[in-house]
């Protein structure tokens, strides 16, 4: 391949690439990133392979492997284009009939379309699924288009026009200024506005300048910047390049996790072909601008999220967080401005670029400008990527999209922004997806993790259970995150274990406030946050805990005790063969009963038993 | 030609040398800043967070670490505000409940306002402030310590995790280790540790003037960098 040499070269080859796409006829589209694998699409693919060659149609089929969809629920997905059909839960069995009907012409295959569980009715097509219906995916849509491995995807879908627009008209104050009237705000946690930070560092004194991506995510149950890195590596690309033509950079990185390597197999991938084409390197598009990316991987240390860890990282130190007393963006990596940003927001950069700042800010709210992709996960009918406008309730979000509860008990709370972020009750539902709003109620907006927990959720168990991640996951530089987190860890266990004392909480409050003040960087002074919240919201919990010495939800083991409701039990024996301590007897037929010295509170006959005759109070 | 900045501490005037830290800045006009991991002449990490102030900017205050904060002309800046005591006294809390074997650690603790300690007393050795880290690193040039594991599991130790042959015996990061002088009354032994407090008598000089350095007794042994740096 040539190196493309002008705008004119660019528009050459959309039109070429647009017209061999447009002559395809159906099109199978397989969704296969890391989730995907998972479920089990590598043997779909194979499968399919091998049936397309039987059948003699690889020439007029198309395959397509795409990243992740977002609806993780249902993989392995096959999508058949046109059309529309949505079969989930593909196995290579399958495999089979659905090249046969799709050869036929429209004929659908009904056991392999989704069931709608509100409705209990079959759909067709992705469209019409609730899941994708109440959604608004701006940057999730070209997932389904676009071959991470194919920068000729990429460009038939108009890719790097953004680029072309940025290279061939607008002065770089322009850029900048597009991007501070869309109201983009940083999409990794902190949500400060984009447009700000790149004008701090193209201001900022300096001969070199540095662009850096930041994929280097770590909460608990997020994923969004792996599927965007997996499923759309030019998109972020694109991004990058536009951005350091803004600021005047000429260097970035892509700084990914190690755990994510098809992340980084289909990042390097798309650098090689930027590179091939022009597109990355010296004079791009035959400009006078040159800028070249590489990409540094991170050893899996959740601190080094945060920006100076990541900068100390990538200058082959140890990841620790230092003083941001002056900003990144005036001293970064190896002391230079650098500007870094989130994988999402990045990814947003050409799409405001290309359709306008005014488009982007028409969706979300006063503050918050755009959409936003959200993991959902936990105790929901639809777990998957999802991305909505700002200003989406949290209600939609869980209810619409996610389908409510599963096993039909009550949703208590949700939990957004990772370690860093708060539970927010079922009141609070109403909340809009809003950085200031979510700030306000104690949670924080975070990356986009949102896992959802149902009354079977004991709210001191979770506080404890991201107080033993932060702890383990802190760097230890700073005394009140090392010591401080430590203490609080050693209270809460205390509470769930039934040692705690009423002033302890003020103890917990004392601590929150000493960490979120006084830590040196922003995932110290955020990570009181879990127990701030779940004390602000659940304080109940946590009462019933101290002073009656009892789970209210079941779930703290130290608290609780196992018994049999003689009114719903028939004496099945059921639960009497599972239990791994014999701590439960009882003649057939006949109400069966636990032994309390016996039993170790495993759990395991709860989940056996079809009556819900055993309860833990 | 040096270049010199105006800022206020503690609402007094003071006159420092461009690039210079606050806290240096500080000490050397006669205002005490609690400090531990700071040694002066070698690099400031803020690891300890004793030395923190209230950086009044934009009308609003932050808190923040003085010795990486750097002086800068009309900088406003407080060090004894209850809010700063108040956060201060609870570190030096975590830090004594962590090692109360250290006499350095337990006269922080009383210079700090710290009169119980309310979590369990752990025997630990180690509170990696690192300035032995530091020290081997920058003045002796040895790169025999270093800093090992995160969070919970962090120590120090030489860097491949054997006894490092790029040590020189030069012995000062036993000098500077704030664990090496033992309280008074001998060390504690486990599950006798106690909050010492016996120097409380000479913080009464200090009450009137709670942000002046008086040249007390606490600061030699927890090497307060004035006593270092005469």
């Amino acid at each position: 391949m040539p190196k493309l040499k002008s705008y004119s070269d660019l528009e050459a080859l959309h039109k070429r690439f647009l017209e061999d796409k447009k002559s395809s006829g159906l099109t199978l589209i397989i969704p296969d990133g890391t989730c995907c694998r998972a479920s089990g699409s590598t043997e779909v693919i194979a499968e399919l392979k091998k049936e397309l060659a039987i059948q003699g149609r690889k020439e007029d089929i198309r395959m397509r492997t795409t990243g992740c969809h977002g609806f993780c629920e249902q993989e392995p997905i096959i999508l058949i284009e046109p059309g529309n059909i949505f079969y989930c839960r593909v196995t290579p069995e399958d495999v089979k009939d659905i090249v046969s009907s799709a050869i036929k012409n429209g004929a659908v295959i009904d056991r392999l379309l989704y069931t709608d569980p509100v409705s209990g009715k079959k759909v067709m097509t992705e469209a019409e699924i609730p899941f994708y219906r109440a959604q608004d995916r701006q940057l999730l849509a070209f997932n389904k288009l676009v071959d991470p491995r194919s920068i000729k995807d990429y460009i038939a879908i108009g890719g790097y026009g953004a680029l072309t627009k940025t290279l061939s008209g607008i002065k770089h104050d322009r850029v900048i200024d597009e991007i501070r009237v869309s109201g983009l705000r940083g999409r990794g946690g902190g949500g400060f506005p984009t447009g700000r930070k790149w004008t701090e560092c193209a201001e900022a004194p300096g001969e070199e300048k540095y662009i850096i991506c930041n994929a280097d995510e770590g909460d608990p149950g997020a994923y969004m910047d792996r599927c965007l890195l997996e499923a759309n590596p030019h998109l972020v690309i694109e991004g990058m390049i536009i951005g350091a033509y803004a600021v005047g950079a000429h260097k970035g990185y892509i700084y990914v996790r190690r755990e994510y390597p098809l992340a980084v197999v289909y990042a390097r991938l798309a650098i090689q072909q930027c590179r091939e084409y022009g597109l990355l390197g010296e004079n791009i598009l035959g400009t006078s601008f040159s800028f070249d990316i590489d990409i540094g991987r991170g050893g899996g240390a959740f601190v080094c999220g945060e920006s100076t860890a990541l900068m100390a990282s990538l200058e082959g130190k140890a990841g620790e967080p230092r003083a941001k007393d002056t900003h990144t963006v005036k001293e970064g990596l190896w002391n230079n401005p650098t500007v870094l940003n989130n994988v999402e927001t990045w990814a947003n950069v050409p799409l405001i670029i290309m359709d306008g700042a005014k488009r982007f800010a028409s969706k979300g709210t006063k503050g918050s400008k755009g959409t936003k992709i959200f993991a959902l996960t936990g105790q929901v009918k639809n777990t998957g990527l999802v991305e909505v406008a700002m200003g989406t309730s949290l209600n939609s979000l869980v209810f619409d999209i996610g389908g409510g509860a599963k096993n039909g008990r009550a949703i208590k709370a949700v939990q957004t922004g990772g370690p860093s972020g708060g539970c927010l009750p079922v009141s609070k539902f109403n909340l809009p997806v809003d950085f200031d709003a979510l700030f306000d109620a104690g949670s924080m907006m975070g990356s986009g993790g949102m896992v959802v927990m149902d009354e079977r959720t004991c709210m001191v168990d979770v506080a404890r259970y991201f107080l033993n991640f932060l702890q383990d996951e802190s760097c230890g530089k700073c005394v009140p995150c090392r010591l401080g987190i430590d203490r609080m860890l050693e209270i809460v266990t205390d509470i769930t274990e039934g040692r705690g004392r009423p002033d302890q909480i003020n103890l917990l409050y004392e601590l929150a406030e000493t960490i979120s003040e006084t830590a040196l960087c922003g995932l110290g002074k955020t990570a009181p946050n879990p127990v701030l919240s779940t004390l602000r919201y659940f304080s109940e919990e946590y009462v019933a805990h101290v002073e009656k010495k009892s789970c209210p939800a079941g779930v703290c083991k130290a608290l609780i005790t196992y018994s049999i409701n003689a009114d719903k039990c028939n004496g099945c024996g059921v639960c009497l063969r599972s239990c791994p301590h014999d701590a439960i007897t009882g003649r057939k037929k006949k109400t069966h009963v636990i032994n309390a010295q016996l039993c170790r509170r495993c759990g395991i006959c709860i989940g056996e038993c079809n009556f819900e005759a055993i309860t833990a109070i | 030609m040096q270049q010199y900045v105006n800022l206020k501490i503690n609402n007094v005037p003071v006159r420092a040398a461009k690039g210079v830290s606050v806290l240096d800045a500080a000490i050397s006009n006669a205002i005490c800043i609690p400090h531990l991991c700071h040694i002066p002449g070698l690099s400031d990490i803020g690891a300890c967070r004793l030395c923190i102030v209230e950086n009044i900017e934009d009308g609003r205050a932050k808190i923040t670490a003085s010795c990486t904060l750097l002086v800068q002309e009309g900088m406003v800046v407080f060090s004894d505000t209850d809010r700063v005591t108040k956060l201060r006294r609870n570190i030096a809390e975590l830090l004594v409940a962590q090692a109360p074997n250290s006499k350095a650690i337990q006269d922080i603790a009383v210079r700090c306002g710290v009169t119980e300690v309310r979590y369990p007393f752990r025997n630990g050795d180690c509170i990696l402030c690192g300035r032995c880290v530091r020290f081997c690193n920058e003045q002796a040039r040895a790169n025999a310590l270093g800093f090992i594991g995160r969070g919970k599991d962090r120590h120090v130790d030489h860097p491949p995790g054997s006894l490092s042959a790029y040590c020189k015996n030069c012995n000062a990061c036993i000098q500077f280790c704030p664990m090496s002088v033992t309280p008074c009354g001998g060390p504690m032994k486990k599950g006798e540790e106690r909050l010492c407090g016996q120097c409380e008598s000479q913080l009464s000089m200090t009450k009137d003037l709670p942000g002046v350095c008086v040249w007390c007794e606490l600061g030699k042994s927890f090497q307060c960098s004035r006593y270092l740096a005469v």
